[in-house]
């Protein structure tokens, strides 16, 4: 029982990191249909803005580094758009994939360089004693970092859900998503809505980046592997939905987190996306997705 | 006409002065990457080492100046290989220090076995990269023995009867270690009770170690690198376990602890040699070394020390700049006093040493014990 709720936990955890990261690649592809391989990085540059805040300014709680690391990021994500992406809009989809591939790699490189390539803990001050009640009833250690983690996840992909679904922002930007060629005849900021479809995504990325090095590590080429594993999310899910960003990335974290509890370590990532594959190749367009319904 | 263009080309590529004068030696070093602490010791060392040869070998009556040549190989195997077949055929090396960590080595010895040019990695202890080969040696002892190291000091010195082992199954290193600890450990009368594995560069080990958790080993080994293993104690302890853990010579580096902090206090690992060492030539290399660099030095960067001195001396012995002759001085080497002990090769690329065990206080490495084979 214990163990069951321990691993749950651990599910839980990793699930909220991939789904923090999976949103940014759903969101820009619901929106301008760009698959931004550059956005794994993103989360990695989120991460290493909060440690560079906490290391340069180590009196400063952990509920202002994380809100000032987003924004950061947030306009790292935007300028990343302007720079790169803008002119590429309507460009072909080789030159766009190159490009966000190129991005990622000068990303990983400038960190590498500012920073160095040492593996880096953020040191959050939160508590990491162990949740004396769980540990007490259930014998399950849970320490309270954790925790947080689980619950700040939640809250912001809850946020994002009303933004999306209940305000005129929202509004704009799925309209966009349905026609981004008539919508500004509208009289709507297309380039607005798009940079700040881009800021959000990469604010999110930087919350899982801060969590992620609190929890675990960062080192500068963690964004290729964890980005993958997240668009994999995103794509399971259903590319484009919200909700399916967050569905698919608990559904990966559970996948791997099983095949390591009931049958071997050696099997994770084997089995995971064995599965996965099997998944699309029964629902193609993901769990939430729609099957695109364009006329030809 | 193309071809008029293209000869002066080919002249430039193919260096087209040849320098008789110089002894070149190539260094495969993870300069970045993973392992980039190691990288910088690695460097260190062969700077302390091309500063002790400023005044260069004579050689059968020609003054020649000792050049090492030291290649970024981002501790990945395919890289390593470039930078073999880059030092080889484009700097005309007479022999390789490197690669660090064994799969690197493994991926570069073939191509210096091929070529027959000597290759002396310091740190690589994985079986495999000498087996079989000719051209091939290393200064460190070799997984088995330090496996069986760990192996008898849990169930002699820790008295221990139930282990499990969380290692990273992509690493020829950390699989070669694991498995030997596991069948020693049970040949003892121990018990493996969890044998989990992860991949290079995960850095969630939650699950694996709340199955260890599960089955409540009084030890846990952890035969991987100084930049993972803070990690994976850490959220050992978060998750309760409360095991004595173990290590091998990958946890040698100042980052285990940097990075760790008191989470690693009480923890063992063997190793190739303790900073408290005491032999007038680890005195030597320690006082000069952390007086330069403002480090303490670690295994690696000993034991290249130790590899780089060992090569300039098979070359004196050999008396000529030819890998071959100096392959079978270094073969023929007995009794080389080096800061990680005594090397002797017996008939093999495996010099016969002894290793150490140290223990972690308040961040410290202290010596605990020696075993010798």
């Amino acid at each position: 029982m214990g163990v069951l709720v321990q691993q749950l936990l651990n599910v839980a955890q990793l699930g909220a990191v991939y789904a923090l990261i999976a949103l940014g690649y759903s969101m820009v592809y619901g929106i301008i249909r760009l698959i931004n391989f550059a956005h794994g990085d993103i989360f990695m540059l989120g991460g290493f803005i909060g440690l560079l805040i906490g290391v340069r300014l180590p009196w400063l709680p952990v509920y202002v580094m994380m809100p000032l690391a987003m924004i950061l990021t947030a306009l790292a994500g935007v300028l990343v758009e302007r720079v790169a992406y803008r002119r590429l809009r309507n460009a072909n989809r080789m030159s766009v994939v190159i490009t966000t591939l190129g991005v990622g790699i000068f990303l990983e490189n400038l960190v590498r360089l500012t920073v160095g390539p040492e593996t880096r803990q953020i040191r959050s001050g939160m508590p990491t004693a162990s949740v004396a009640w769980l540990q007490g009833h259930l014998g399950v250690y849970v320490t309270w970092d954790k925790v947080l983690i689980i619950l700040v996840s939640f809250s912001l992909m809850a946020i994002l859900w009303l933004v999306v679904n209940r305000t005129l922002v929202g509004t704009a930007m799925r309209a966009v998503a349905d026609n981004k060629d008539v919508v500004p005849l509208m009289g709507v900021n297309l380039n607005l809505i798009i940079a700040g479809t881009f800021a959000i995504g990469s604010a999110l990325a930087a919350a899982g980046g801060i969590f992620y090095g609190q929890a675990y590590a960062l080192d500068p080429y963690m964004g290729i592997d964890l980005g993958w594993k997240a668009f994999i999310a995103a794509v399971i899910g259903g590319i484009g939905s919200i909700e399916g960003a967050v569905l698919g990335s608990f559904l990966l974290a559970g996948v791997e987190v099983a095949t390591v509890a009931y049958l071997s370590s050696n099997l994770k990532n084997g089995i995971a996306f064995g599965l996965l594959i099997l998944l699309l190749l029964v629902w193609p367009w993901g769990i939430m997705g729609k099957p695109g319904m364009r006329k030809v | 006409m193309k071809s008029a263009l293209l000869l002066p080309i080919l002249l430039v590529l193919s260096g087209c002065k040849p320098k008789g004068d110089e002894l070149k030696i190539g260094v495969s070093a993870p300069l970045t990457g993973d392992i980039s602490a190691l990288g910088q010791s690695t460097r260190n060392a062969i700077t302390l080492v091309q500063e002790e040869a400023s005044a260069g070998l004579t050689l059968g009556g020609r003054q020649m100046k000792v050049r090492f040549i030291v290649e970024d190989d981002e501790n990945k195997p395919e890289s390593t290989a470039t930078v073999f077949q880059k030092l080889i055929s484009q700097d005309k090396v007479v022999a390789i220090i490197g690669s660090q960590s064994s799969k690197c080595s493994n991926a570069g010895a073939p191509i210096a076995e091929a070529a027959r040019i000597p290759q002396v990695t310091p740190w690589s202890t994985n079986p495999n990269v000498t087996k079989g080969r000719k051209f091939i040696f290393r200064a460190c002892f070799i997984d088995p023995f330090q496996g069986r190291v760990v192996a008898q000091f849990a169930t002699g010195r820790l008295k221990s009867r139930t282990a499990a082992v969380v290692f990273d199954v992509a690493s020829d290193y950390n699989k070669g270690i694991a498995e030997v600890f596991r069948d020693e450990f049970t040949r003892l009368g121990g018990r493996i009770v969890g044998f989990e594995t992860y991949n290079t560069k995960d850095t969630d080990f939650s699950a694996q170690l709340t199955k260890v958790k599960g089955a409540n080993p009084e030890v846990l080994f952890l035969p991987n690198y100084f930049n993972e293993v803070p990690l994976q104690v850490q959220q050992a302890r978060k998750l309760g376990l409360t095991a004595t853990i173990l290590g091998g010579d990958g946890w040698d580096n100042p980052e285990l602890v940097k990075l760790g902090g008191a989470v690693m206090d009480g923890a063992y690992f063997s190793n190739h040699y303790s900073p408290d060492a005491d032999s007038p030539v680890a005195r030597t290399f320690i006082a000069k070394y952390t007086a330069r660099f403002k480090a303490v030095p670690d295994a690696a960067a000993a034991l290249t020390y130790d590899s780089a001195r060992l090569l300039l001396q098979a070359v004196a012995t050999a008396g000529k700049a030819d890998p071959r002759a100096i392959r079978d001085a270094l073969a023929a080497t007995s009794g080389f006093q080096g800061v990680t002990g005594a090397i002797s090769f017996a008939g093999t690329g495996d010099p016969v040493k002894g290793a150490v065990v140290i223990r972690i206080e308040k961040g410290k490495f202290v010596f605990d014990s020696a075993v010798n084979p």
